[in-house]
């Protein structure tokens, strides 16, 4: 006899791995904070000409980054290629700032943003149940290779 | 914004505590699940059955759950009341969302109520923004975020699709910006101005302590006066910091003294202000070794020492900006705290005094016109 609830039942239906959905919820929310950083620099971009440059390559970024959530979500896996080089990137720098003696990486917020989230996508994407789930070709692939 | 509360840390250790038993119990209840005990089997299934964005989500409410319960010791009134039905709420919703079917709706509500109370307690000033709690509410972003994509697909009509892309990302957006806005229009007394953190000190300056202060003034003045020409500060070994086109001021800073703590004849680096006639000597940078190690303070509150945090430097430029609550910066620049400072002004610095953080807008003014 089955000991599981109707409720239980009605969770299993959900999708086979649940790692794509959530590294797609993590990279929103990673792109939402790179958007008020870079609409944030904005200001400072009419007296000091680099954070003019620096404020539209952010938002650039954090719109690509919307994008590569959506097609992370259809389990695209050109999206998972970039958003893996994109959290790599991003980790390894962190890591390195962490080490300088500059203060960058200093308590539970920034170890959560700059760390643990970079960290937990990568590993979202490349654990087994996450590679599985983007071993057949979706949709998007199509798109996103043309 | 940048700091912890001294009184919040106990929900560091109380998140930690929490995820180390969730561990622990998962394991033993395991255990017990493969020697046949029925009641340890049906919960290790039922774990199991869950999908793991709904885990993820029911396990970020339980930490938001047991993070506000560790507060309430440290909130009074109305606060602290909010915070025992906001804790008990999150526990009872994120143990929900391993065993009914129901929690979503209220999950959402929850999440989204609590966020935005946040933000206007943050803004009216009722409560003061610092690591822990903001840590507390990206929990509950991420918590939200996987709770909307657990929603049933619905009817597929362009404005319900538009509401579903731009909901989440707004939410972040608004509760990062109200963060922010609460936390600069609020700063304690131990904040100057935005990005600048003030050494704790005693209110009240003794006549000891005037005396000290006059003298670091005096002494520092004759110190630097054979620098009044940048060519022997340069010669001197002083490196001139870059221009700025932000910043009239300029530091050359010299890193042969960047270990002498407070000594008037080996100051960290010389301030010039650029006038329309070249540089112009108008006073020394003391600096500490190490960030949050605060310097000694003959003067009391007279020489309070500053250092500055949230700062987005790009080394494009050298230019500075503002770090977000987030601590998420400008791709190509990154955030960094300073090691605690002391200026010492020997030009009149106005009604901010020879020991300010910063140079008095007016005199600023006067020195780039002069």
């Amino acid at each position: 006899m089955s000991i599981t609830s109707p409720a239980i039942s009605a969770n299993t239906t959900a999708s086979p791995s649940s790692a794509p959905e959530i590294a797609s919820v993590l990279v929103v929310t990673q792109a939402s904070l790179s958007l008020v950083a870079g609409l944030s620099a904005i200001p400072f971009g009419i007296v000091e000409p680099g954070f003019r440059v620096l404020s539209v390559v952010t938002i650039l970024v954090a719109i690509a980054m919307f994008w590569l959530a959506r097609n992370l979500r259809r389990q695209g896996r050109w999206a998972r290629r970039w958003v893996t080089a994109l959290e790599a990137i991003s980790l390894a720098a962190s890591l390195l700032l962490m080490v300088l003696p500059i203060g960058a990486v200093r308590g539970p917020v920034p170890v959560l943003v700059n760390l643990m989230m970079p960290a937990a996508v990568l590993w979202l994407l490349w654990t087994r149940s996450g590679r599985t789930a983007f071993r057949k070709p979706a949709p998007s692939d199509a798109r996103g290779a043309a | 914004m940048y700091d912890i509360a001294a009184e919040h840390a106990t929900a560091i250790g109380a998140t930690i505590v929490l995820v180390v038993s969730l561990w622990l119990a998962l394991r033993a209840f395991s255990a017990l699940a493969r020697r046949r005990v029925t009641w340890a089997l049906s919960l290790v299934e039922t774990y199991r059955a869950t999908s793991g964005i709904r885990k993820l989500a029911g396990i970020l409410m339980l930490v938001s759950g047991v993070i506000h319960l560790a507060l309430i010791p440290s909130h009074e009134g109305i606060t602290g009341v909010l915070f025992v039905i906001d804790g008990l709420g999150f526990i009872v919703l994120g143990a929900a969302a391993f065993v009914t079917s129901w929690w979503r709706r209220p999950a959402v509500l929850w999440l989204w109520a609590t966020i935005v109370a946040y933000v206007i307690w943050i803004i009216a000033g009722w409560e003061t923004p610092d690591q822990v709690g903001i840590a507390c509410k990206l929990i509950e972003l991420v918590a939200l975020g996987l709770v909307l994509r657990l929603g049933p697909p619905g009817r597929r009509t362009r404005p319900r699709r538009l509401w579903r892309a731009v909901a989440f990302p707004t939410l972040v957006s608004v509760a990062t910006i109200g963060i922010w806005i609460g936390g600069l229009a609020h700063p304690d007394s131990l904040h100057a101005h935005a990005g600048a953190l003030l050494q704790p000190v005693a209110e009240v300056a003794t006549p000891g302590q005037r005396d000290a202060a006059a003298r670091l003034l005096g002494d520092t003045r004759a110190s630097i006066a054979r620098y009044r020409d940048p060519a022997a500060a340069i010669a001197a070994g002083f490196k001139p910091g870059p221009v700025s086109s932000a910043d009239p001021l300029r530091h050359f800073v010299n890193p042969a003294n960047a270990k002498a703590i407070l000594d008037p004849s080996h100051p960290q680096a010389l301030v010039y202000a650029q006038t329309n006639h070249g540089l112009r000597l108008i006073g020394a940078m003391y600096q500490m070794p190490r960030a949050g190690q605060w310097g000694p303070d003959p003067g009391g509150p007279l020489t309070q020492w500053h250092q500055h945090e949230g700062i987005c430097f790009s080394p494009f430029g050298f230019e500075f900006s503002f770090e977000t609550p987030f601590w998420t910066c400008p791709v190509g620049s990154t955030g960094v705290t300073t090691p605690p400072m002391l200026h010492v002004w020997i030009i009149d610095n106005g009604k901010e005094g020879p020991f300010a953080a910063d140079l008095d807008k007016t005199v600023q003014k006067q020195l780039q016109g002069s």
